[in-house]
């Protein structure tokens, strides 16, 4: 076939072809039928690629001299190119086929992005080798066959194809495959035999050789071997145990960590450098571990408690007799109404008068209920129904004895109270009657007087000794501190006090005007000016109004004090209130004020309060501005000697029956000689209580059971199980306390603290509240 | 009359309020575990009454109006309970039932949250989105006009240079004059900046400081951490990982006679030691950490005694000028190491920066000065401070970059920028703009927190009560109960996965230029940006 063999010569008359025209000349031999080609070269660029022309025809190209960049770039399948010596960069670049043999060297990027065909280099290549190279499924993967050594970089981004390195006669002896191989490699495989250091982990690993691995190797080597010529290294090569296989990573094996897990370095390496517990685990103990977001026990942030009675309801708070009224509501709700009329008098002799007519029910006034505009429970309806309540069995008279000087609301409450508890009492008083300004002053308009009779006459049965229209010098006074083993002082404030204003003689005092007129022995005009428009002012006031006066004047130096019912009713009888007045003077045409102005008057009240009258008292006992001074036990500076009610200081008749009860507590404390220990609980906040539960419609309280249920216990436990219900982890449960009694606990390994006991509890009771500090 | 709802000048409602609580009781399963998880007790079960009406068409019966309770969760409206918007109720939530929505007008509980006449103070951020380092674009992209890299592919020796970097001849010259030249350190530039033992939780410093060693011991990165200024375990001042560790000595000078007492037991020299004068976040102002947050573990790291409140003054108190104090102390920790650890000053960001950078070309013991921009963090800070104080950290280290670029001196000492990097969540980005415009190094905190421990804090004032120790993540608390959320060693995988992205995007950023091995400091022709007045002041390019 001496017709098809051409030799073309890189130059022409001396000078060197362009790669252009050599590229021309080297297409027009194969269009020409030319089949085995000798190439002269100098240098050109990309001999033996692209021979299409040539059909299925196989063509042989011989490469002398220098071959340029690229050689047998885009090659086809049906080429051979065979290179005596080296061969320069990119050598079988983007091969689409062919099979070229380097006998020399091969320089850098030899296969990058090489498809197809096979290149056997008889020495090494330079770096970035095997580059991007990839295989089509089409096609069988390209081949690339190095004896010796691959220089750096080699296989970057490899994503198929096969690569041998043999190893034999390497650049660096220590390391054939050169400086950080196969980094980004995702596909095709690398045979090679010799030392290495390290190829990218990430992205490729050895892998065992398999038996057809080796079936392939060791038939291609001897293929490879014969092509270069170096079929003598056969058996050298042959020993499979000096080989090895790289292949990539799977992108499955590639999402997987690669590090070592932070568990084993915190145990391997933290701990072990640090010492048990890390960090500062030579500085704390406790456990450190996680823990959920929602824990239960001791890690709760917060945690319920169940404050029954903790606090007091408002309407007990503001009782100055401390009545718990929630209580009493509670006996109605349990169907013991009795009960609840007659518990009032554990606490006062005048549940009717005072609690069903003459109180201003601070009780009431502080109801919870009031916070969102809702009706008061009306406890005056429990009040007048407390008139049936029977005097409770009396202990037998065992005790000590206490000499009690006044019969008013205070002393017969001191009275009341040490006979209940079996002490003998004895009352003096100068009245010819018991009861004080009850009985005396109080108009009846205000209070039927069968019901202040009949409270009287069940506090008369229950105190023996009673000593009327006396009336106690010092000497007596001192007689009956030697007598008895206490004594209490509630002579009340009976001397009214007056002006010191010219015309004073020419008034009366709100007192005796409110006695002469009970008594129907007084007539007061048709102008009446009330100097001091307090509430007594105001009794005055709708008294004056009863007896025929049609001008009524109160005055006043600051805003008028009065207020409730007393404040109304003498508004109602058109009383004009004046404030600030100054009074000069009184003459017989009225009230005089500084202003020059003359209020006309045909009687003036003075109604400026009233003052103790204390002849009586010896000097140890301390007073100030006209009133006993006592601690907060009523005790005066003679600790047998006790002082309540208005003697004190001018008050309610609930103050005055609150100040016989706690001083009546406080001797009962010393006779036994325990520690005067009072009720300080504080009235619990109302917002703490649920008033959601109630209807805001209920304006009125037809019946006492009404009363009961609209009653919202603050404070007090209600027994109505909304918690145990409400708990979203069932961690509430009711328990019964033997003998009687209840309460509601929490698991605390149930609760997650999450308060829906506090909020839904009706009464107030639940509170949620931080947990102990943990260090 | 007494109401449950008094009217005062201070009285809100809900939607007066920043965030609104969205309950659906249509999901609700009142399983009660938002109330339970709420940090600031926002949130309780309310009793409700719902009436019903009843009316027949045509009267055919008489109307009726009928009572129904039912339950649900109300939000409270007390400002000492108000809802900071951190939506751990709708984290808990198994049904998807509640949300806090955001205000859709200013709220009106900024007006009085100065109760006794005590202004806000909190924790977080400048609440202010956004930063100038958002905008600046790499506009550099030389593939080939300089050695094209593969951020994946090639490479790379990200390293910055702690310490006072001498020239050659002066290098010389301190050795044969004095057999010493300043120590340097060469670290990742990257830096986790000074958050105390005391304002972080035991876990989460734990946890910080293990994903550090991790990074150093495991992937080959020096990555360097603060202490902040609340002392260090005594374990770890005896531990090799301390190499890793910047001691930082501020205005309390808390744990530092711990520190002292361990010195004869160190096994390495700390990395440094950062000077801190002043916090980007409330520059001028000092720190105060609470008296419930000094517990028994606190008190002993310090060195102080349990549950008394702990101010950092805002100055030190006994230095009077710059040249008095920058000298005195640089000197005196220079010394407690053998001259052989850097020691560089902490400003916060401000217009007197290049005062003190002038200042310490003078001095050859000065490793470096750090500034601390205006969007910078802390645990707790007069909302005035944080708001509206301080030098945004662009203009103020390309200042001082510039200015030691005229006295010749770039490089030498090296800038560590901080404050706000990565807000917006772009850390790499802004971190390689700061890079570029003249900063050596760069220190994120905040940063940290969110990526490594689910900070809930954002701009738009969402949690933000870091200084009430009621972290719901247990990031900022002393609680047990809070912080045992905290699990230390997923904080230091955060902190590997955090340094390990980062460091592939500073790559993607940085191999355009042509740069493997040396950071571009200063490389701002490689910047953009398409506001005029910004790139005039910064002297980069105006693109558009």
């Amino acid at each position: 076939m001496e017709n098809n063999i051409i030799t073309i010569s890189g130059k022409t008359g001396g000078l060197r072809l362009d790669s252009r025209i050599l590229e021309e000349r080297i297409q027009e031999a194969i269009a020409g039928g030319y089949r085995h080609l000798t190439i002269q070269a100098y240098g050109q660029h990309g001999i033996g690629g692209r021979l299409w022309r040539a059909g299925n025809d196989p063509v042989h190209v011989k490469v002398e001299g220098h071959s340029g960049q690229r050689l047998g770039s885009l090659g086809f399948p049906n080429t051979v190119i065979e290179i005596d010596g080296p061969a320069s960069d990119d050598v079988g670049w983007l091969n689409a086929g062919a099979q070229i043999v380097v006998h020399g060297h091969a320089g850098n990027g030899a296969c990058n992005a090489m498809a197809q065909g096979k290149v056997f280099v008889g020495g090494n290549i330079g770096s970035r080798g095997m580059t991007m190279t990839k295989q089509n499924p089409r096609f069988a993967p390209p081949e690339l066959w190095v004896l010796g050594s691959v220089g750096d970089y080699f296989g970057e981004f490899m994503a198929g194809g096969i690569a041998v390195v043999c190893g034999v006669h390497p650049q660096d002896p220590d390391n054939i495959l050169g400086y950080r191989p196969l980094v980004g490699m995702v596909g095709g495989k690398v045979f090679f035999r010799g030392p290495h250091h390290g190829f990218s982990q990430a992205d490729a690993r050895i892998s065992p050789i398999e038996p057809a691995d080796w079936d392939w190797l060791i038939s291609n080597l001897e293929l490879f071997l014969g092509r270069i010529g170096r079929i003598e290294l056969l058996s050298e090569l042959a020993n499979a145990d000096a080989w090895q296989r790289i292949t990539a990573r799977t992108p499955k094996e590639k999402t997987l960590r690669q590090q070592r897990s932070l568990a084993s370095f915190r145990a391997d390496v933290w701990d072990k450098e640090l010492g048990k517990g890390g960090l500062i685990g030579d500085l704390v103990s406790f456990d450190r571990s996680p823990i959920p977001l929602i824990p239960t026990g001791g890690l709760r942030r917060y945690v319920p408690m169940w404050e029954n009675r903790k606090y007091k309801s408002p309407c007990e708070a503001e009782c100055p007799t401390g009545i718990p009224v929630h209580d009493r509501w509670r006996l109605v709700r349990e169907g013991r109404v009795d009960e609840a009329v007659n518990l009032a008098l554990s606490y006062t002799p005048f549940p009717a008068t005072v609690c069903g007519y003459l109180c201003p029910n601070p009780c009431m006034q502080a109801c919870t209920r009031q916070t969102h505009g809702m009706a008061s429970v009306d406890i005056a309806r429990l009040g007048k129904a407390s008139i049936s309540a029977g005097l409770p069995q009396l202990p037998e008279i065992s005790g000590k004895s206490i000499g009690i000087i006044g019969a008013g609301p205070a002393g017969l409450s001191v009275a009341w109270q040490l006979r209940l508890k079996g002490h003998d009492v004895t009352v003096f008083d100068t009245s010819a009657s018991l009861g004080g300004k009850i009985a005396s002053v109080i108009p009846e308009s205000r209070i039927p007087e069968a019901v202040v009779t009949a409270e009287l006459e069940r506090i008369r049965k229950a105190i023996a000794h009673v000593h009327l229209q006396q009336r106690l010098e010092r000497a007596d006074f001192e007689r009956l501190q030697a007598d008895y083993d206490y004594m209490v002082i509630a002579v009340g404030a009976q001397k009214p006090r007056t002006l010191p204003v010219p015309g004073k003689d020419m008034t009366i005092t709100a007192m005796d005007f409110l006695i002469q007129s009970k008594a129907g022995n007084l007539s007061p005009g048709k102008q009446v000016v009330i100097i001091g428009a307090g509430n007594v002012g105001c009794d005055v006031a709708t008294e004056a109004k009863r007896l025929g006066a049609d001008a009524i004047t109160l005055i006043d130096v600051q805003e008028p004090a009065s207020f409730g019912k007393e404040r109304q009713d003498a508004e109602a009888a058109g009383a004009v209130f004046r404030w600030p007045c100054f009074t000069r003077e009184i003459t017989s045409e009225g009230v005089v004020l500084t202003t020059g102005e003359t209020i006309p008057a045909d009687r003036v009240v003075i109604s400026i309060g009233d003052a103790p009258d204390l002849g009586f008292l010896s000097e140890e006992i301390m007073t100030d501005k006209g009133f006993i001074q006592v601690n907060a036990h009523y005790q005066t500076a003679v600790p047998t000697v006790f002082a309540i009610g208005d003697a004190v200081k001018p008050g309610l008749l609930t103050d005055a029956i609150g100040s016989g009860r706690k001083a009546a507590f406080a001797i009962l404390k010393l006779i036994e000689g325990e520690p005067i220990e009072m009720d300080l609980r504080p009235a619990i906040e109302t917002r703490r209580v649920s008033l959601e539960y109630f209807d805001p419609r209920i304006v009125e309280f037809k019946d006492v059971d009404t009363c009961g249920s609209q009653c919202s216990s603050c404070g007090a436990c209600r027994d109505c199980g909304i918690c145990t219900a409400v708990c979203p982890q069932a961690a509430i449960r009711r328990m019964e306390i033997i003998p009687a009694g209840y309460e509601y606990k929490v698991d605390e390994n149930r609760c997650i603290g999450c308060g829906f006991c506090a909020g839904a509890c009706p009464c107030g009771v639940w509170n949620l509240v931080e947990n102990q500090p943990m260090e | 009359m007494p109401s449950n709802i008094p009217i005062t000048p201070s009285t809100l409602s809900v939607k007066d309020l920043p965030w609104q609580i969205d309950w659906n009781k249509d999901k609700c399963t009142l399983c009660g575990q938002c109330t339970a998880v709420c940090p600031v007790q926002a949130i309780e079960l309310g009793v409700f009454r719902k009436r019903a009406l009843d009316m027949s068409p045509g009267f055919t019966k008489p109307p009726e109006s009928t009572m129904q309770i039912y339950y649900g969760i109300r939000q409270k409206t007390d400002p000492a309970y108000i809802c900071v918007g951190c939506a751990m109720c709708n984290l808990v939530c198994p049904n998807g039932a509640i949300t806090p929505c955001s205000s859709d007008e200013a709220d009106k509980l900024v007006f009085h949250r100065d109760r006794g006449g005590l202004p806000r103070s909190r924790g977080g951020r400048r609440n202010v989105a956004g930063t100038v380092l958002d905008q600046i674009k790499f506009i550099r992209i030389s593939m080939l006009t300089d050695p094209a890299l593969d951020a994946g592919r090639h490479e790379f020796e990200i390293r910055t240079l702690l310490g006072r970097v001498l020239p050659p001849e002066e290098n010389l010259k301190f050795i044969r004059q004095n057999g010493w030249i300043p120590p340097v350190r060469e670290i990742y530039p990257l830096m986790i900046g000074g958050m105390s033992f005391g304002a972080l939780s035991p876990n989460m410093w734990e946890g910080i400081q293990m994903g550090v060693a991790y990074l150093n011991e495991e992937m080959g990165m020096p990555v360097r951490i603060s202490t902040g200024e609340g002392g260090c375990p005594p374990r770890l001042l005896r531990s090799r990982f301390l190499k890793y560790v910047i001691l930082q000595i501020a205005s309390g000078y808390f744990g530092w006679d711990e520190i002292i007492h361990a010195l004869p037991e160190m096994k390495e020299d700390p990395c440094a030691i950062e000077i801190k004068y002043g916090q980007g976040a409330k520059p001028g102002d000092g720190g105060l950490l609470m008296w419930y947050k000094v517990n028994r573990l606190i008190a002993a790291i310090r060195g102080v005694p349990i549950g008394v409140s702990l101010p950092s003054p805002p100055t030190h108190q006994t230095q009077y000028s710059i040249e008095e104090s920058v000298a005195k102390m640089i000197q005196s920790m220079a010394m407690a190491w053998g001259f052989r650890v850097p020691v560089y000053p902490k400003i916060s960001g401000t217009s007197t920066a290049l005062a003190v950078l002038n200042n310490l070309t003078r001095n050859p013991f000065a490793g470096g000065l750090g500034i601390d921009g205006e969007d910078g963090g802390t645990g707790a800070a007069y909302n005035i401070s944080m708001n509206h104080m301080g030098y945004p950290i662009a203009s103020n280290i390309r200042d001082a970059y510039l200015g030691l670029v005229t006295a010749g001196m770039q490089n030498e000492i090296p800038l560590i920028a901080g404050g706000g990097i990565g807000k917006s969540g772009n850390l790499a980005a802004n971190a390689a703009a700061l890079i570029m415009l003249g900063a050596s190094g760069i220190q994120i905190g905040k940063y940290i927190m969110q990526a490594a421990a689910g900070c809930l804090g954002s701009e738009s004032d969402r949690c933000n009560i870091c200084n009430i120790g009621q972290c719901p993540k247990g990031i900022t608390s002393q609680d047990p109960r809070l912080y045992r959320r905290l699990d230390p060693e997923q904080v230091a995988q955060r902190v590997v996965d955090v340094f390990l992205s980062f460091d592939t995007e500073l790559k993607k950023i940085i191999a355009p230029l042509g740069r493997s091995t040396s950071l571009p400091v200063g490389m701002s022709d490689a910047l953009g940006i398409n506001d005029y007045h910004i790139s005039e002041r910064l002297s980069i390019n105006y693109v558009v």
